[in-house]
C-alpha cells in the first residue's frame, strides 16, 4: 500500500468518501462484496424465475425429466388457467381436426386440441380473481379509512386509557389465525356469514385494522400540530382542519399503510380456505388446488401465481421508499 | 403525554362537533369491530375448549372441564408436534437472522444498482405463502424439479427427495422439515434484512469516522457501534418471525400437508386437522389453540422484556 | 506539535466545486479558525486535513510530511466532532482511553494519561458514566479529553460548540481557549459564529462559496476587511456599506445632500482603482459614526435598538441604504427624526463595487 500513500488513487475522487475507503485494497473488497450480493440475489430469485418460465411452458415441458431450461414458449398455462376442459374422445378429436381445416381455429381452441382436450367453458379462476379483487379491495379501503380516523384521535387527543387501548389493538395482530378461526367458523355459520363476501371483508378489515392503526398513528404523530392549531385559530372546525390540512400531509403514510394491508388481504390463504367454499372463495386457495385432467396443472398454477403476483410487485416497487418508513414505525420511536 | 385541545371558535350559526363527539365518532367504530370479530370469538373459543363440542355432530356443547387440556398435554403425539414446531422456529428464525443481518450489512454500502437489488430481494416476501409452498414442491420434485438438477443430482434415483426425506431411496429422517425450513428462510430473510437495513441507515456516520481516526478494529466497530444501534430492530424482527413460525400454516400446507408421515406436522397444521378434518373436534382444537396462544404470549413477553431492558440501557 | 500546510487543496463533487484551490500555512502552536456561512467549504477543508474526506487536487503537509493519502489514524491528528461521537454503551473512561489502548500502551501509562487529562477537563467524577447519561457539555468535555489523550500533533475541531446550549457555549469557549494556551497545541477550528472566531483565533480564514476571502488576525479582518463579504460577515451588526457617487475626491450619496470627502491618503489609490468609474462603496462600522448635531452627514431614523450598554440606530441615508450607528447614550430617537453624524476618517474603508474588493489606502493612513 506504500504506493497509494504516496501517489493517491489513479483518477480524481469525485464522491464524498474517506481516504481509507479509496485504497485499492478497500475498493477490491467493496467490489467483491457487491458481487456477492448480486450473486446471492440472482440465486435467491431462481425460484421466481422458475415460476415465470413454467407459466409459459407446455405441460409436457413443465414436467420434463430432467427439467428443461430451453423450451418453446406457449400460452398453454394461461389457457388452462382460464378454461374448463374435458378429455376429448377420439371421434370428437377427429371432428374438431376436420373443422380446423375449414375454419381457422382460435388460439385457445388450438391449444386445447393439441393437448387432446376440448373447451367446455370458462374456469372458475376469473370468478375467484374477481372475489379476490372485491374482498381485498374493499377490506383494505375500510381498514385504512377506519384506521385514519381512530389513529388521528389517538394521536391528537388524550383518549382515556390510550396506552392500553393501543396495546389491545396491537395484540389482536399477535393472535394466530388458527386461534380465531375455529370460533369464527362457528360464529359465521350461525350468522350465515360463512362463504359470503361480507364475512370475508369484515374479517380482513379487522385483521388489518391493528397494523393500520399503529402505522397511521405513527404517521400522524409526525405531522406537527401547529398546522391544525393555526387553522382552528382562523375559525376552522376540528373536522375541517382534519380534512383540509392534516389528511393531505398524511398521504404518503396512507399509501404505505394501504400497501401493507393490500398485500396481506391479497395473499391471505388460511382464512380464505376455512371460511369460504364456493361463492366467496378467493384466488389463493384455488390456485393451490388446480387439478386438471391427469394430475396437477403446473402450468396453470404457474400462470395463475404469476398473474396474482404481478400486481403486488408493481405496487410494492412503486412505493418501496414508503415501505421502509412504514416498517420502522413504533420500533425506533417510543 | 398531555395533549392540548384548542378551543374551537364558537360559531353559533355553524354546527360543529365537540371534541368529545369527535373522539367517540372516530374511535368507537374501530373498537366495536375489533371486539366483535376478535374478542368475542376468543371468549367463545375459551368456553368451547372446556367442552366436547363437535361442529358437525349437531349436538349442544357439553361441559367436560379440563379434560381436553389434560388429554392434549398427556398426548405424546402433541408433544412431538410441539417439538417439531419448536425446532422449526429455532432453526428458521436463526438462519433468517444470520442471513438477514449479513445481507443488510452487504447492502448498506452503496454500489451501483444496490437500490434495485434491494427491491428485487423483497420479492420472495410478497408472494402468497401457499403459492411459494406449491412451487417449491414443484422444484423439490426429484424427477422434474430444478432443485436436484441445480445441486447436481439430475437422476431421481440417485439424488435426494427433499420432501420425502430420502436420499437415493434411503431414508434421511428430518430432511423434509429442513427442506421446509429452507423455504421459510428463503421467504422471510428479506423481512429481517429490511428491518436491519433501516436500523443501519440510522447510525450516524460520525461514530464510524471517530473510529477511523482512532484506528478501531472492524471487530470493535461492529460490536460497539453497529450492533447496539441495530439490536432493538433486530429483536423486533426476531419477535415477529418467531410468532409467525409458531403460526406457520400456509407454507406447510402448500408443500407437504404435514408429511411425509408427520415429519412436517407443525402445530398449526395439526390444529387445522383436528378442527376441520376427520372428526371436527371443535372443543379439543379450541383447547389446543389456547395452549398455542399461551405459548406465543409467553415468548412475546420474554422478548418484549428483553427489548425494554435494551432500550433502558441505551 | 506541528505545522500544517495546504498547497492548492481543492475538492470537487461531480459538478459542485466544494473547495476551490486554496493555500494555507499554519504555524506550530497556532489556533486557526475556518470561518464562514454554511456551505462555504470550511468543514470540507477541515475534513480533508483529517483524512475523512479525499482531496480532488493539491497536497496536505503535516510537519513537512505529505499526508494527503495517509489513513486518518496515521496523520497524528485528533478530531472533535460537533455531536461528540462518543462510543455509546462504553464508559467515559473507556472512551477516553480507547485511542491509547488501540496504540497498545501499557496499562499504567494509560491510567496516568487518563487521569491527567480528565483532571485538566474536570471530569474525573464522570469517568464511570456512559455518554448517554451525561449532559451535552460534559459529553463534549469527554470528547475533548479523548482528543487530548493522544497528544496529537494537531487538533481539528468541527463546530464543537454547535450542539450546546447558549450558556454552555460561552463557558466551553473559554475552556477551549485555556486548553490551547496550556497545551500550546496547533489547532484548526471550524465555526460559522464570527464572535467565536474572533474570540478564539490567532488567525481567521474567512471563506465563502468555496473560496478563501481573507486570512488575517481578528483585528485585521475586523478593521481591514479584504472585500464586501468579509466586511458584512464580520461584526455584529456587519459593516455599513453605502453605495455612493464618486467625483474628484468627493463621495456623494445619491438622492441626498450627503457628501463625504476622501480622507488623507485615499485619493490616489481610489483614483487608480476606479479609473473612469463613478461608483464607489463607502464602508464604516457602527462605532465609526458619531452622532453630532453639527455633523456633516444626515439621515432619518428608521428604528432604534437598545442593546444594554449602548444603542444602535438604524438610519435611512437614502431610499436604498440603512446604516447602523452606535451611540452610547440612551436617548430616545423617534422614528423619522432627522439625525446628523460624522465619520471618523481613520475608520472608514472604501470598496470597488465591480470587484467587491477593498481599496487599500496609502501606507500611513
Amino acid at each position: 500500500m506504500a504506493n497509494f500513500e504516496q501517489t493517491g488513487p489513479g483518477k480524481p475522487v469525485l464522491e464524498a468518501t474517506r481516504v481509507d475507503k479509496v485504497t485499492p485494497g478497500y475498493r477490491l473488497g467493496h467490489n467483491l462484496r457487491a458481487l456477492i450480493v448480486v450473486l446471492l440475489a440472482i440465486v435467491g430469485l431462481i425460484p421466481v424465475f422458475v415460476i415465470v418460465i413454467t407459466a409459459f411452458k407446455t405441460r409436457p415441458d413443465a414436467i420434463h425429466v430432467p427439467p428443461k431450461l430451453i423450451f418453446t414458449p406457449s400460452l398453454e398455462g394461461l389457457v388452462f388457467l382460464f378454461t374448463e376442459r374435458a378429455s376429448a374422445s377420439p371421434s370428437r378429436l377427429e371432428e374438431l381436426k376436420k373443422a380446423a381445416e375449414e375454419v381457422q381455429l382460435g388460439l385457445v381452441d388450438r391449444i386445447a386440441l393439441n393437448a387432446g382436450q376440448e373447451i367446455t367453458g370458462p374456469s372458475d379462476y376469473v370468478f375467484r380473481l374477481r372475489n379476490s379483487l372485491i374482498i381485498a379491495g374493499i377490506s383494505t379501503l375500510l381498514s385504512v379509512v377506519l384506521a385514519i380516523f381512530s389513529a388521528y384521535a389517538f394521536s391528537r387527543y388524550g383518549v382515556k386509557g390510550k396506552g392500553d387501548l393501543l396495546f389491545f389493538i396491537l395484540s389482536t395482530r399477535m393472535l394466530p389465525a388458527v386461534v380465531v378461526t375455529v370460533p369464527l367458523f362457528l360464529m359465521y355459520t350461525q350468522l350465515k356469514l360463512h362463504d359470503t363476501h361480507l364475512g370475508m371483508i369484515l374479517l380482513y378489515t379487522v385483521f388489518n385494522l391493528s397494523l393500520a392503526v399503529w402505522l397511521m398513528k405513527g404517521f400522524f404523530d409526525e405531522i406537527p400540530r401547529e398546522y391544525e392549531e393555526a387553522a382552528l385559530v382562523d375559525g376552522y372546525t376540528r373536522m375541517q382542519a382534519f380534512f383540509k390540512i392534516v389528511l393531505p400531509q398524511a398521504v404518503t403514510g396512507i399509501a404505505a399503510t394501504t400497501v401493507f394491508c393490500l398485500i396481506f388481504a391479497w395473499n391471505e390463504y388460511a382464512f380464505a380456505l376455512m371460511l369460504t367454499s364456493e361463492k366467496a372463495r378467493t384466488a389463493p386457495p384455488s390456485i393451490a388446488t388446480m387439478l386438471g385432467i391427469g394430475g396437477i396443472e403446473w402450468t396453470a398454477i404457474a400462470a395463475g401465481s404469476l398473474g396474482f403476483l404481478i400486481p403486488v410487485v408493481i405496487v410494492t416497487f412503486a412505493l418501496r421508499n414508503y415501505l421502509l418508513r412504514g416498517v420502522t414505525f413504533g420500533a425506533v420511536r417510543k | 403525554m398531555s395533549t392540548t385541545t384548542a378551543k374551537v371558535a364558537s360559531h353559533p350559526r355553524q354546527r360543529h362537533l365537540s371534541d368529545r363527539a369527535i373522539i367517540n365518532l372516530f374511535v368507537w367504530p374501530t373498537l366495536v369491530l375489533l371486539i366483535l370479530v376478535n374478542v368475542f370469538p376468543l371468549f367463545y373459543s375459551l368456553f368451547l375448549s372446556f367442552t366436547n363440542y363437535s361442529a358437525i355432530a349437531g349436538k349442544a356443547p357439553v361441559w367436560i372441564g379440563f379434560k381436553n387440556f389434560a388429554n392434549l398435554l398427556n398426548d405424546q403425539q402433541m408433544w412431538k408436534y410441539f417439538a417439531t414446531t419448536g425446532k422449526y422456529a429455532l432453526v428458521s428464525v436463526g438462519l433468517q437472522t444470520l442471513f438477514g443481518f449479513g445481507l443488510a450489512m452487504l447492502l448498506h454500502e452503496k454500489f451501483k444498482g444496490s437500490g434495485l437489488i434491494t427491491t428485487l430481494i423483497l420479492i420472495p416476501m410478497m408472494i402468497s405463502p401457499v403459492v411459494v409452498g406449491l412451487f417449491w414442491k414443484l422444484m423439490y420434485n426429484p424427477s422434474f424439479g430444478y432443485f436436484n438438477y441445480l445441486i447436481g443430482f439430475p437422476n431421481p434415483i440417485r439424488g435426494p427427495d427433499m420432501l420425502a426425506s430420502s436420499f437415493a431411496r434411503q431414508g434421511v429422517p428430518g430432511l423434509a422439515l429442513y427442506s421446509v425450513v429452507l423455504v421459510d428462510v428463503w421467504m422471510w430473510t428479506p423481512f429481517v434484512m429490511l428491518l436491519v437495513l433501516s436500523g443501519l441507515k440510522a447510525i450516524p456516520d460520525y461514530l464510524y469516522e471517530a473510529a477511523a481516526i482512532d484506528r478501531a478494529s472492524s471487530w470493535f466497530q461492529f460490536w460497539r457501534i453497529t450492533v447496539p444501534q441495530v439490536a432493538p430492530l433486530l429483536l423486533i424482527a426476531i419477535l415477529f418471525r418467531t410468532i409467525e413460525a409458531f403460526k406457520s400454516f400456509d407454507l406447510v400446507m402448500g408443500m407437504t400437508g404435514g408429511g411425509p408421515g408427520d415429519q412436517t406436522e407443525l402445530i398449526a397444521v395439526n390444529l387445522y386437522r383436528q378442527a376441520f378434518l376427520g372428526q371436527w373436534q371443535t372443543g379439543r382444537s379450541s383447547a389446543l389453540a389456547y395452549i398455542i396462544l399461551i405459548i406465543i404470549i409467553a415468548v412475546s413477553n420474554l422478548y418484549i422484556l428483553y427489548l425494554n431492558r435494551m432500550r433502558g440501557e441505551a | 506539535m506541528a505545522t500544517i500546510e495546504l498547497q492548492k487543496v481543492e475538492k470537487k463533487f461531480a459538478e459542485l466545486h466544494a473547495v476551490k484551490p486554496m493555500d494555507l500555512t499554519i504555524q506550530d502552536g497556532e489556533f486557526v479558525v475556518l470561518l464562514g456561512p454554511s456551505g462555504c467549504g470550511k468543514t470540507t477543508t477541515l475534513r480533508m486535513i483529517s483524512g475523512l474526506e479525499t482531496v480532488t487536487g493539491g497536497k496536505i503537509l503535516l510537519n513537512q510530511r505529505d499526508v494527503t493519502w495517509l489513513h486518518p489514524s496515521q496523520r497524528d491528528i485528533a478530531f472533535v466532532f460537533q455531536f461528540y461521537a462518543l462510543y455509546p454503551h462504553i464508559s467515559a473512561r473507556d472512551n477516553i482511553s480507547f485511542p491509547l489502548r488501540a496504540q497498545g500502551e501499557s496499562k499504567e501509562e494509560i491510567e496516568k494519561q487518563v487521569k491527567e487529562v480528565s483532571a485538566l477537563l474536570r471530569i474525573e467524577h464522570l469517568l464511570n458514566q456512559r455518554p448517554g447519561n451525561l449532559s451535552g457539555g460534559d459529553q463534549q468535555r469527554v470528547a475533548l479529553a479523548r482528543a487530548l489523550v493522544r497528544r496529537p500533533a494537531a487538533f481539528l475541531m468541527d463546530e464543537p460548540l454547535g450542539a450546546l446550549d447558549a450558556e454552555f457555549r460561552e463557558s466551553m469557549r473559554a475552556e477551549i481557549k485555556r486548553l490551547h494556551i496550556d497545551q500550546h497545541a496547533t489547532t484548526v477550528y471550524v465555526t460559522h459564529d464570527q464572535i467565536e472566531a474572533m474570540a478564539l483565533g490567532d488567525r481567521i480564514v474567512v471563506m465563502s462559496e468555496a473560496v478563501v476571502q481573507q486570512i488575517g488576525t481578528a483585528a485585521e479582518v475586523y478593521y481591514n476587511p479584504a472585500n464586501l463579504f468579509v466586511a458584512r460577515f464580520i461584526g455584529s451588526p456587519g459593516m455599513n456599506l453605502v453605495t455612493g457617487h464618486y467625483v474628484d475626491g468627493v463621495v456623494t450619496i445619491p438622492g441626498t445632500q450627503n457628501r463625504f470627502s476622501l480622507p488623507v491618503g485615499w485619493r490616489k489609490p481610489v483614483d487608480e482603482t476606479l479609473k473612469e468609474s463613478k461608483e464607489i462603496i463607502l464602508g464604516f462600522r457602527p462605532e465609526a459614526a458619531q452622532l453630532n448635531n453639527a455633523g456633516k452627514l444626515s439621515g432619518e431614523v428608521y428604528a432604534s435598538e437598545l442593546q444594554g450598554a449602548f444603542a444602535v440606530l438604524h438610519v435611512n441615508v437614502n431610499s436604498d441604504d440603512i446604516v447602523h450607528i452606535r451611540t452610547d447614550r440612551v436617548i430616545n430617537y423617534p422614528i423619522d427624526t432627522v439625525v446628523h453624524f460624522d465619520l471618523n476618517p481613520e475608520m472608514v474603508r472604501f470598496f470597488d463595487p465591480q470587484s467587491e474588493a477593498a481599496i487599500q489606502p496609502e501606507v500611513g493612513a
